[in-house]
């Protein structure tokens, strides 16, 4: 049985009146997650208290809170939450990219091995250029650049790409780079600031200095793929259709596999190859609002974002006061997903 | 019902402008050669492409559309260079079905349709008032319409490739070019098709190109046809011209007979068993 939705005769196509309610309501619950998130921990602190805090940091006067309150809200908790919004939103949006560039609902940054080519650049920086946390995004975005070509052209047989191809690429490209990743992290002195779990799996319990980096380099990807949305509507559907209905395809798949790779290797860079959130949330937004990347895209952008914060509020505080990798919350919720896609697609 | 349609060959009179010009279209990556075809197609002109599995019809509509890009050789539209234009521009004169479409995401026949508006429409942003009214008179013509919010997927053969009609119609285009349009489709439906081809065509609004395996469909819709083999065209002309015994024996190598369609005057094929 092919996907059905509920009410499909009344929603014909994607209105700006629909995308507007849906981003409205989607913005609403990243807002209540993050809030959640900085409230939630091991020190609990009233909401009123993270208020005074945010307000004291914005106006830069001092507040009525003790200095270990402050830190906590201003120094780790909130710097924790926004970088766990940026790269969900990144995941999610390199993931929906990827599966309309390659026509494959199952295309996924972790899945396809971008993930950790671009955990070997961030690797690579940070052994030949540690005094330069700058250089690791950037590596990183060389990383995943060429493992996407890379991955392409093993899953392309001469009859074209298949899903199964492609993914079947992906696993043994993924087998390859995660043994370079564990080789480099153990023998390289400089590249042991993480461990070789969180740089395969992934985890948002790293530094925070990149942030505004990072959010930089995500915004610019995003747009990037946001301007091309309707073009990658047609070549979802095939290149021999997006050519013929006009759409310059050489360019617009160069562009947004670039745009994509560069967001994918700014999230990897700081928080390791986390899995599967490119894979379903871009599917749960077709599920509920259709396939129109014109709202796949901005969508995925803040689901990934809610999806990433609740898996990281939950990884914190589920084994508590120990600390859970949130790959391994995303892999629990993701593969059951990417099994039925599979099953589906097939 | 098909009688009363006229041939260009039976018609006095000076002939139609020439609207397509593939000139010396040479062609040889992936797939049949092609070496050095020139054809032309002329305005309100239906021209049916025939010939056995891998005799290069697919390639030569691909180059025509720009899908593929010939090694060398000509393709003029109206007297403008094909191959110079953007892929907009090119995408506004030309209407493409492919022979098949594998839709691999949850899409509606509306939005499916409304993908044809793309070489109209502004890059960014939402469809316009005029691309609704378009997608809908187009469904209205390919009976469609009661299904535009059904998703692609779930479509059955034949409706999905009355959809796919409707996106290559939806930008008006100057020419209409068909891959196998009717491989999927019931009697009714096939005819339908052709029909609504020859009424746009006969409304003055395109000219058509259609590579089909139906011969009998091909010899009452064409006005002329196109017969082609390992890459090269063997004979082209009115129906009556081509679809003979002789020619269509040597390019099927089938056991074919030819007379006249007693309704219509058009040739007739009718298989002959071997051993009859």
């Amino acid at each position: 049985m092919r996907m059905t939705r509920a009410g499909t005769a009344a929603r014909e196509r994607l209105t700006a009146k629909r995308l507007a309610m849906m981003l409205a309501v989607l913005l609403l619950t990243v807002v209540v997650l993050l809030i959640v998130a900085i409230t939630i921990g091991s020190e609990s602190v009233k909401l009123a208290t993270i208020l005074k805090i945010m307000i004291a940091e914005i106006s830069g006067r001092a507040a009525d809170v003790t200095p270990e309150q402050r830190i906590i809200i201003a120094e780790i908790r909130l710097p924790r939450a926004l970088m766990t919004t940026v790269v969900g939103a990144a995941l999610a949006v390199a993931g929906a990219a990827f599966q309309a560039l390659l026509k494959n609902p199952l295309a996924e940054p972790a899945i396809l091995g971008v993930s950790s080519g671009a955990a070997i650049g961030a690797i690579a920086a940070t052994i030949f250029a540690e005094s330069l946390p700058v250089s690791r995004p950037i590596a990183a975005f060389i990383g995943a650049v060429v493992t996407v070509a890379f991955v392409y052209t093993m899953g392309q047989s001469r009859q074209g790409g298949s899903s199964e191809r492609l993914v079947l690429a992906g696993v043994i490209t993924n087998a390859l780079l995660s043994s370079i990743v564990i080789f480099l992290v153990t023998t390289a002195a400089g590249a042991r600031q993480r461990s070789v779990i969180s740089w395969l799996i992934g985890d948002m319990s790293g530094e925070t200095s990149l942030l505004p980096l990072v959010a930089l380099f995500v915004l610019a990807g995003f747009a990037v793929i946001y301007i091309h949305a309707r073009s990658l509507n047609l070549l979802m559907v095939g290149e021999p259709d997006a050519l013929a209905l006009g759409v310059e395809v050489k360019r617009v798949k160069l562009m947004v596999y670039i745009a994509a790779s560069l967001i994918t290797g700014a999230a990897v860079a700081v928080s390791g190859a986390i899995g599967f959130v490119g894979l379903i949330i871009p599917h749960a937004v077709r599920l509920v609002g259709g396939s129109d990347n014109r709202l796949v895209v901005p969508a995925s952008a803040l689901a990934g974002s809610a999806f990433l914060l609740l898996a990281d509020t939950i990884a914190r505080t589920v084994i508590a006061p120990r600390e859970l990798h949130i790959g391994v919350i995303t892999a629990l919720v993701g593969a059951p997903v990417f099994i039925y896609l599979l099953r589906r697609t097939s | 019902m098909i009688r009363g349609y006229s041939y260009p060959s039976l018609t006095p009179g000076p002939r139609p402008p020439i609207m397509l010009e593939v000139s010396d279209i040479r062609f040889s990556y992936a797939g049949p050669v092609l070496r050095g075809l020139t054809l032309a197609v002329r305005d309100g002109e239906l021209l049916a492409l025939l010939g056995p599995n891998g005799a290069g019809k697919s390639t030569l509509v691909k180059l025509i559309v720009g899908i593929l890009r010939p090694a060398s050789g000509k393709l003029l539209l109206d007297g403008r260079d094909l191959q110079a234009m953007s892929r907009r521009e090119a995408a506004r004169l030309i209407g493409y079905v492919a022979q098949e479409s594998v839709v691999m995401f949850p899409l509606t026949a509306m939005e499916y349709v409304l993908q044809g508006r793309f070489a109209q429409g502004r890059l960014i942003g939402f469809e316009s008032d005029e691309d609704l009214r378009e997608a809908r008179r187009v469904m209205e013509l390919t009976e469609t319409t009661d299904f535009a919010g059904r998703l692609v997927q779930e479509l059955s053969g034949g409706e999905r490739q009355r959809v796919m009609l409707a996106r290559a119609l939806v930008a008006r285009p100057r020419l209409l070019v068909l891959d196998e349009p009717v491989a999927n489709l019931d009697i009714a439906h096939q005819v339908k098709t052709l029909e609504l081809v020859k009424r746009l065509i006969d409304d003055g609004e395109l000219s058509a190109i259609v590579v089909t395996h139906e011969l009998n469909l091909a010899a009452e819709f064409a006005t002329s046809v196109l017969l082609m083999r390992a890459g090269e065209i063997t004979a082209h002309g009115s129906p009556r011209e081509v679809m003979t015994e002789s020619h269509l024996r040597e390019v099927f190598n089938a056991p074919l007979a030819v007379d006249a369609n007693p309704a219509s005057g058009a040739p007739r094929i009718t298989i002959v068993k071997r051993d009859a």
